[in-house]
């Protein structure tokens, strides 16, 4: 039985090099992967479970670490692209090795992890440090041999996806088809088949013939988890688009349209700002959408456009507060939601490291801090509450002293278990639900 | 009155974080420059809609006062649009002639200034336009203002020929680009005398100079026209959304004097209406 806030026990805490900029489950868990702002991808591998040691069941490891992206320079515009990580996004597993895709602004690049535990040794024409020999010095002739050797994780770039995206990439989403995947930019969605680099498909294009006219970008979008022709794409308007790939091949008139009007007693200058949306996730069924705006987190019913089924108040405290969060620039900041594996809970980040829990079915909602002080082995974690007025009790921490640069903007949910993976600037924090 | 000062420093942000964009590393983000030009946007309506309802009526007064506000000519050539943007805002109707030779003035001063920019801003406008109009927004904010006025100098009757041909629009945009060039001027000149000037005090210092009402509008349509290269998208955009939700408050004098003002934009310019 899952119950908020109940005992956590820290799996893990790593520190980063760099901050940390998107984090994501493999399809089974077993495998966790992080992208940073450096390029670097760092994939952790869940312990299998011991007879000999019960209690540190499912902590994670550290199974390898590449440099995926390099910085590089478009000398046509003059400009710097980052290599920051935006996106990981796993393939499903079809044979020993593991495959994910990772992108920066600009490329996706199709990435292999394999083991190698055993290596051919004897060769005759190279010595053991692969020098090559003196054919002089050869005088018998023999067969190498396969031995084992120290388990060894290699990563190995095996497609480049370039040369398809003039805006910044922000999204990549697998096909259920396990075939083709999409890739999103600001004004423009592309379509690619996974073995074919040098050719891709654009099914969405919102950019406008003038430039001038443009008032909505693609903030992000993500396939059906199992209906292969349709996706569905949110906007910085605050709507959410649904694709059906077979009636047309350029999507750019939706099938479904969803959106909220908007409150006109909470308009302001940021109104625009804070309704844009920062992430869209399909449930595990494919029957609910999840969005995250700067405030809210929304869950839709597919059936339904006219208004979202369920919408969470992740920290309605700041929303006084706009001015000074548009100059401090945190209003930009993308907050990701991802769904538990029942689709029963979800789950967002928040400023001051806190994390926000909601379950759907009992309304309940909890938040919670990542620190190090909560990391240490079956630490409880304890629930946080921000004071957004009035006398403050003992535990509960103001508004004013929240830290903003301190935020979670990125988080995973395993896909079965209650293990949570929650990403708070260079640091790693993994979380498991302990049931007694 | 306090919003009014917040809807000007909320403006001033915005610009600040539209000339910082230029600087960041892997470029321009289009998504981030797009909601601060719509923050930007909001903040200058309501600046607009405060300013004209209160200002159109008290226009002849508060310039005379702000005759006595003497600003030298380098101040004077740092504004010519913030002078242009006051007049058509405050006093639409008031004759321009004094304000024209002090323009061309002005613009022969800054001859070659303008012809490397204007290099720079014809190239520009050849590549991607929303990256270039952003990376141009920079350039206007850290330059001299006279350096960025490349078109009133090249042809500022036709520009002034231009305004006649444009299309009216509602009328609560048509306070958006004075405000919103009022705007960047000040922050230009924050930027460069590093005053602790008021922003008020800089619109009453333009309005000092205020004079006529067509004359200004030919510089302003001008210099906005170097305004629109700069921000390149979402002007009209964000025009018609202006039309689709007006919330304009202005009284019914204001709107009088706005759509004197609009009937002189040219269409080139009512893309930036929306500033």
């Amino acid at each position: 039985v899952y119950v908020l806030g109940r005992i956590r026990d820290a799996l893990l805490c790593s520190v980063a090099a760099d901050i940390i900029s998107t984090v994501e489950f493999n399809s089974t868990g077993e495998l966790l992967a992080t992208g940073d702002k450096g390029g670097r991808v760092v994939v952790f591998q869940r312990e299998q479970e011991s007879k000999n040691q019960p209690h540190r069941r499912g902590e994670y490891n550290v199974y390898s670490t590449f440099q995926s992206h390099e910085p590089e320079f478009d000398y046509l515009k003059s400009l710097e692209i980052e290599e920051k990580i935006n996106k990981i996004r796993w393939l499903p597993q079809q044979n020993a090795a593991y495959f994910l895709l990772s992108t920066n602004d600009k490329t996706v690049k199709l990435w292999k992890i394999s083991e190698r535990d055993k290596r051919p040794e004897g060769y005759n024409l190279k010595d053991e440090d692969g020098r090559i020999r003196d054919p002089a010095t050869i005088t018998t002739l023999r067969v190498p041999v396969v031995r084992p050797m120290d388990l060894m994780v290699e990563a190995t770039p095996r497609r480049v996806f370039s040369n398809a995206h003039t805006y910044h990439i922000n999204s990549i989403s697998v096909n259920s088809d396990y075939e083709t995947f999409m890739s999103t930019d600001d004004l423009r969605i592309n379509l690619w088949n996974l073995e074919i680099t040098n050719r891709s498909f654009n099914i969405v294009d919102i950019k406008p013939a003038n430039m001038e006219e443009l008032t909505e970008v693609i903030t992000a979008a993500e396939f059906h988890p199992h209906q292969c022709n349709t996706f569905v794409y949110s906007s910085s308007k605050g709507s959410i688009r649904l694709c059906d790939m077979r009636a047309s091949a350029l999507c750019d008139n939706h099938s479904k349209f969803f959106e909220e009007p908007e409150d006109p007693s909470n308009r302001s200058f940021f109104s625009e700002i804070i309704s844009s949306i920062s992430d869209v996730k399909f449930s595990h069924s494919g029957r609910y959408l999840m969005t995250r705006d700067y405030l809210t987190v929304k869950v839709w019913d597919l059936n339904m456009e006219s208004q979202p089924l369920e919408t969470y108040q992740v920290h309605d405290y700041l929303r006084s507060k706009l001015c000074s969060l548009y100059e401090n620039d945190c209003i930009f900041d993308k907050f990701e939601c991802v769904w538990n594996g029942s689709d029963s809970v979800i789950m967002t980040g928040s400023y001051n490291n806190f994390f926000r829990m909601f379950d759907r079915n009992t309304k309940r909602d909890v938040t919670l801090e990542a620190s190090r002080e909560n990391s240490k082995p079956r630490a409880i974690l304890k629930p946080r509450k921000v004071c957004v007025g009035g006398k403050r009790r003992k535990d509960e921490i103001s508004v004013d002293s929240l830290d903003f640069s301190k935020k979670i903007l990125h988080t995973a949910w395993h896909p079965y278990e209650n293990i949570i993976a929650v990403a708070a600037t260079n640091n790693l924090y993994i979380f498991q639900d302990k049931v007694n | 009155m306090e919003y009014k000062v917040e809807a000007h420093r909320i403006m001033s942000i915005s610009l600040g974080k539209i000339y910082n964009s230029r600087v960041q590393r892997g470029g321009i983000k289009l998504h981030k420059n797009l909601l601060v030009s719509l923050v930007l946007r909001s903040a200058r309506q309501v600046y607009l809609s405060d300013y004209y309802s209160g200002a159109c009526l008290n226009a002849a007064q508060s310039e005379r006062e702000a005759n006595e506000w003497d600003i030298t000519d380098s101040e004077r050539e740092k504004f010519p649009s913030s002078t242009t943007e006051c007049d058509r805002v405050e006093s639409p109707e008031e004759p321009q002639q004094t304000e024209r030779p002090e323009k061309e003035h002005e613009h022969r001063e800054n001859d070659d200034d303008l012809k490397s920019d204007q290099v720079d801003c014809t190239s520009t406008l050849q590549q991607e336009q929303n990256q270039n109009s952003l990376d141009s927004v920079a350039n206007v904010s850290s330059e001299t203002p006279p350096e960025t006025i490349k078109e009133p100098k090249e042809s500022p009757s036709e520009s002034a020929v231009a305004e006649r041909d444009s299309t009216p629009e509602a009328n609560g945009e048509s306070h958006q680009p004075p405000k919103t060039h009022v705007c960047s001027n000040r922050k230009r000149s924050a930027e460069e005398t590093e005053s602790g000037d008021s922003p008020q005090k800089r619109i009453k210092v333009a309005s000092s100079d205020a004079e006529g009402d067509e004359e200004a509008e030919e510089m302003d349509t001008s210099n906005v026209s170097n305004l629109i290269t700069i921000f390149g998208s979402s002007f009209s955009g964000l025009l018609s959304k202006d039309g689709a939700k007006p919330e304009s408050e202005t009284e019914d004098s204001g709107q009088i004097c706005c759509d004197q003002m609009l009937k002189n934009l040219n269409p080139w310019s009512t893309a930036i209406v929306a500033f």
